[in-house]
């Protein structure tokens, strides 16, 4: 069963645009990444499926339903947004009751497992925490009622690395109990580690949806050449290339194709050492969102 | 019922700070009374010195100013004034602040209905306005009981001062529907001071002159003291209008909010 459904999702503010037939289906039990870089319509895409936003076409659907018409569904979604914002005035233990409060079932023995576990102070105002703090008690927030689904978005800006593993590892835990992760995020480690299915989006459009290892297989190798002489330009002017940076003896880029037909070319001149390396998702990534690639 | 006590809660404070500033008013004023109902005839003709136009802007009537009842209802004004601020701002913060704050995203992400959140967070600011005025009115009767003169009507006493509430719904209706289509305004408070005043001002110089039609501009003139003490009741078509202006504004903003985007942080 499909836990996300959206389909030709389109989003315009006004004349704006938001997304534009953004479609991705997200399976149960699966942690899904999202990347693109800031303003590519993720958080639009999130605020649309939470019902938040009203998409302009298209629909975007949880466990089968729109959050908008059945506000009820999101009683088994957990979100924890880019920026926690809380009321002033409270402590961490009320805003967490009175989030709890809406799931009708008693938290408190998870609330103070997942404290402990983030490392934080119950009795501290809101106010008075740092931001990472904060996004300590937006995680607790969202986790404290058990969702089966966990929508984050930018997560662990603000958390120190040591707290990101810490958060990373619980929501690979809630993830082996089953909850289904739809990961938002434009940092490709945290996605690459962690994702089993990833989509880019650039420019409110879905560019690519695949399977991790699909997409770090995907034919690319990162070709690296160093020539006895100066390399001719003219023998990397071929179709699958891209990323092309030369200067003199060394020549570097990404070949996206049969390889062969790379290394027939390459053979053609002198070299004095050549290396051919699994690309990292950061350079698939850039392929895809540099304007020209 | 859990957001409800949620707003509750946070208006506590600024509920304590609205009840004191009205009892204050009329507070100060009241305990003048004594000393204006004994030096009555002098107090009459300083005002009677006063231009007509002038003084029915303060709302004074020389005839009645010495009565208790005649007395409090030119103070009331004032009070109304205040409550009218109170309910305008409420009404255009109640649904704003969870924009303005950001917290949107933790309360509109929870399994609740969009018009669920309206209902609570309407009936909390309704129950901090009959919270404020029963207060304000157990407090000001105490006043008025002990700097009386004479008897006078409780009754009429009670219907003066239920106009507060009356004028604080419509206020509050109109701060509310204005936010759900201005929900990024920076800062609250200008829009409803000025709001508020201005029909206040305008209320004011309608009253200098006697159309009745353009006493349904300010819901400050809907209610005409002199005239409830004379006739012991409300006149219908402003209550009426009033009625209307509330219940219109409260739908709109029902339909509005349920169906607005929530926009992230600008």
């Amino acid at each position: 069963m499909n836990v996300i459904e959206i389909k030709n999702l389109t989003k315009y503010y006004g004349k704006a645009r938001g997304v534009i037939d953004v479609s991705i289906d997200v399976e149960q039990g699966e942690i899904f990444g999202f990347i693109g870089p800031n303003g590519a319509g993720k958080s639009t895409t999130i605020r649309t499926l939470l019902g938040l936003i009203y998409p302009t076409r298209g629909s975007a659907k949880i466990f089968g339903k729109s959050c908008t018409t059945n506000p009820e569904v999101r009683e088994d979604v957990g979100y924890l947004p880019s920026e926690v914002f809380y009321y002033d005035g409270m402590r961490v233990i009320d805003l967490l009751r009175y989030s709890a409060s809406f799931y009708g079932k008693d938290c408190t023995k998870r609330i103070n497992e997942l404290a402990e576990i983030m490392d934080l102070d119950l009795k501290r105002r809101i106010d008075d925490l740092s931001f990472g703090n904060k996004k300590k008690v937006g995680i607790v927030q969202g986790l404290l009622h058990g969702p089966k689904l966990i929508i984050l978005d930018e997560p662990t800006t603000g958390l120190d690395p040591l707290m990101q593993q810490t958060f990373f590892d619980l929501i690979a835990s809630e993830n082996k109990k089953g909850a289904t992760v739809f990961l938002s995020s434009h940092i490709l480690r945290e996605v690459q580690k962690m994702c089993e299915r990833v989509a880019l989006i650039k420019d409110g459009r879905i560019i690519k949806l695949e399977r991790m290892s699909a997409l770090q297989e995907n034919n690319f190798k990162r070709i690296k050449v160093e020539g006895l002489s100066d390399l001719d330009k003219t023998i990397f002017d071929m179709p699958g290339v891209s990323k092309l940076e030369n200067g003199g003896k060394t020549a570097s880029f990404l070949y996206r194709g049969d390889i062969n037909n790379v290394i027939r070319k390459l053979a053609q001149t002198e070299v004095s050492n050549l290396s051919i390396d699994e690309p990292d998702l950061e350079e698939v990534f850039m392929h895809y969102y540099s304007k020209d690639g | 019922m859990n957001m409800y006590l949620h707003e509750l809660k946070s208006l506590r404070k600024s509920t304590i700070i609205w009840v004191c500033a009205m009892i204050t008013i009329a507070l100060m004023y009241l305990s003048l009374y004594p000393a204006i109902y004994r030096d009555g005839a002098h107090f009459k003709d300083m005002l009677a010195g006063y231009p007509a136009s002038i003084r029915a802007m303060l709302g004074v009537t020389v005839d009645s100013v010495t009565s208790l009842l005649g007395f409090y209802s030119m103070i009331l004004a004032f009070v109304v004034l205040c409550g009218g601020v109170q309910a305008m701002n409420l009404g255009m913060t109640i649904l704003s602040k969870e924009t303005r704050e950001r917290t949107a995203e933790f309360l509109l992400v929870k399994p609740v209905s969009r018009t669920a959140v309206v209902t609570a967070k309407v009936l909390a600011a309704l129950t901090v306005l009959l919270v404020t005025d029963v207060v304000y009115y157990a407090v000001a009767s105490a006043i008025a009981f002990m700097v009386r003169q004479s008897s006078y009507s409780g009754g009429l006493f009670f219907m003066i001062n239920v106009t507060i509430l009356f004028v604080q719904l419509i206020f509050f209706a109109i701060g509310a529907v204005v936010s759900v289509f201005f929900d990024r305004l920076r800062s609250v408070l200008p829009v409803s001071l000025g709001t508020v005043f201005g029909c206040y001002i305008i209320g004011a110089l309608i009253a200098a002159g006697k159309d009745d039609w353009a006493r349904f501009i300010s819901p400050f003139r809907y209610f005409d003291y002199p005239s409830i003490i004379g006739s012991s009741r409300y006149e219908t078509p402003y209550l009426i209008t009033g009625a209307v202006i509330v219940v219109v504004s409260i739908v709109t903003c029902y339909f509005v909010y349920a169906r607005k985007d929530i926009h992230a942080i600008s």
